[in-house]
């Protein structure tokens, strides 16, 4: 209870430093929360950017595609790395290599090839989404214990059977965990896409603002696609959860 | 060894059947040049190129520096003090998840352009996955050593400089693996977003030029120095755990 309280007293505290300072300093650098609200007002009342509905469902599909091919390559990839011992092994440790390169480093050749439209967007979010998610089902193959499988097989289990009562279970947490993190990397490769360069979609807007020196609008702007980051994180999380009773 | 033989098998068949289709014209070389335009790119780019790349791994440098240094020392406290941790961690959890590129427009409006962003942008990207880390293994420190030490009259500081620092080592250790990532991520997006110099304003302005063939071979560049920091840095950390026993 103290440390609800606490917490709320630190939140209130740097709101308060933020609005002093905020008000002391140049009003085009720095806003302090009383002037967001309205900025936010406008905003949500579609007066400072209409195309504000447009732009968000042009984030979320874009979003939304870059994480169904994540998915799809994600798993495909990862099973196919983790059921064949030998492939795994000479592609499993490059594929962690290129992990390991900032993927923003792909970001101006994609750029190139798929233009400032929303396709290289959706190949942004792809590229992020799509290591931890083979990662993660390699890993999870891994920790499956082949003892359980030989034994499912000599019992009469077909293919199908095996993968479902005992892969699945046994890697399904590792599995679930990948798919979250896969998620938040698109919706962050989207949104630093749009940023770096684009036409429409939450990020334009985003520069739009900064770029005309708008700080409020760009704050509210800002507090609007956190909502969209921490919503599919939810979701995600619940998923999570649901996956976890099943397991249980 | 037959891993590794594969290793290059797979990565000579790529190159090799990428220049195949670049030069049988299935692909426009406008966007997709052949491996041995893009070797020839390399040469032609190769001062400015190395130029970016020092500048870039220098800002690097100091923003990793920092965030190390803020990164362990704000891990130790915060996660080492029971108030402090069960108050600050949801804040340095959100903070941790939340897409930094969004204060990137803010600190550049602030900083301006050039090398002070990019330092303090790297430093924020670095900075909280290591704390992230830190934070969690001074929480997960064996109590019996904690209590073992003080029934035995350490001191505070002696507490956190033999007790709790060499306990935290592997983490801190996997924390600055992860960090180096990070910083370097986020100094080559302001690179690319508000640039002057470096590797990401060279890449950015070649893809606007659409000089396919020295952007590839920046990228490249790029890739391999990053893929060889992180293997330094394995193998840094595999030295030091044979030194810890």
């Amino acid at each position: 209870m103290r440390v609800l309280w606490l917490r709320l007293g630190l939140l209130a505290a740097l709101l308060a430093v933020w609005e002093v300072a905020g008000r002391a300093a140049n009003p085009l650098l720095a806003v302090p929360p009383s002037a967001v609200l309205p900025a936010l007002r406008d905003l949500l009342l579609l007066r400072s950017y209409p195309e504000l509905p447009a732009s968000l469902w042009l984030t979320l599909r874009e979003i939304g595609a870059a994480y169904m091919l994540a998915v799809a390559a994600g798993l495909g990839c990862g099973f196919m790395l983790g059921m064949h011992r030998l492939v795994g092994r000479v592609w499993g440790p490059m594929l962690a290599a290129l992990y390991a390169v900032p993927a923003v480093v792909w970001y101006p050749s994609l750029m190139l090839f798929f233009g400032l439209e929303a396709a290289s967007k959706i190949a942004f979010g792809f590229l992020l989404g799509f290591f931890p998610i083979t990662l993660a089902v390699l890993a999870g193959v891994r920790q499956v214990n082949p003892q359980l499988v030989t034994v499912a097989h000599a019992y009469g289990a077909g293919a199908v059977t095996v993968f479902r009562r005992v892969m699945l279970p046994s890697m399904l947490f590792t599995l679930v965990g990948g798919l979250r993190t896969g998620l938040a990397l698109c919706v962050i490769g989207v949104i630093v896409g749009e940023i770096l360069g684009s036409k429409a979609g939450i990020g334009t807007l985003i520069n739009h603002a900064y770029g005309l020196l708008r700080t409020a609008d760009y704050v509210a702007l800002v507090l609007v696609t956190l909502v969209l980051v921490v919503g599919s994180d939810v979701l995600a999380s619940l998923l999570e959860r649901r996956a976890q009773r099943w397991t249980e | 060894m037959q891993v590794r033989v594969l290793q290059l098998v797979t990565v000579l068949a790529a190159l090799v059947s990428w220049e195949v289709v670049a030069r049988a014209g299935w692909v426009d070389p406008l966007f997709v040049p052949a491996p041995s335009a893009v070797a020839r790119a390399l040469l032609r780019i190769g001062g400015t190129a190395f130029a970016g790349l020092g500048d870039t791994l220098g800002k690097t440098a100091v923003a990793y520096a920092l965030s190390v240094t803020l990164g362990v020392s704000a891990g130790v406290v915060v996660g080492s003090v029971r108030l402090l941790r069960d108050v600050m961690s949801p804040y340095v959890i959100a903070l941790y998840g939340i897409p930094k590129i969004l204060v990137l427009p803010w600190i550049v409006l602030l900083l301006g352009y050039g090398t002070t962003p990019a330092v303090v942008y790297g430093a924020l990207h670095g900075l909280f996955p290591i704390m992230v880390l830190v934070m969690g293994a001074v929480r997960d420190v064996d109590r019996t050593l904690v209590t073992v030490a003080r029934s035995f009259g350490a001191t505070t500081w002696q507490l956190y400089w033999k007790v709790l620092l060499p306990a935290i080592v592997p983490s801190v250790l996997a924390g600055m693996r992860l960090g180096i990532m990070f910083c370097l991520l986020g100094v080559l997006v302001v690179e690319m977003f508000a640039g002057v110099r470096g590797m990401g304003y060279v890449m950015g302005s070649l893809a606007n030029g659409f000089q396919a063939p020295e952007l590839f071979a920046a990228t490249g560049l790029v890739s391999a120095a990053s893929i060889a920091i992180v293997l330094a840095l394995d193998h840094l950390n595999d030295k030091l755990s044979h030194w810890r026993g």
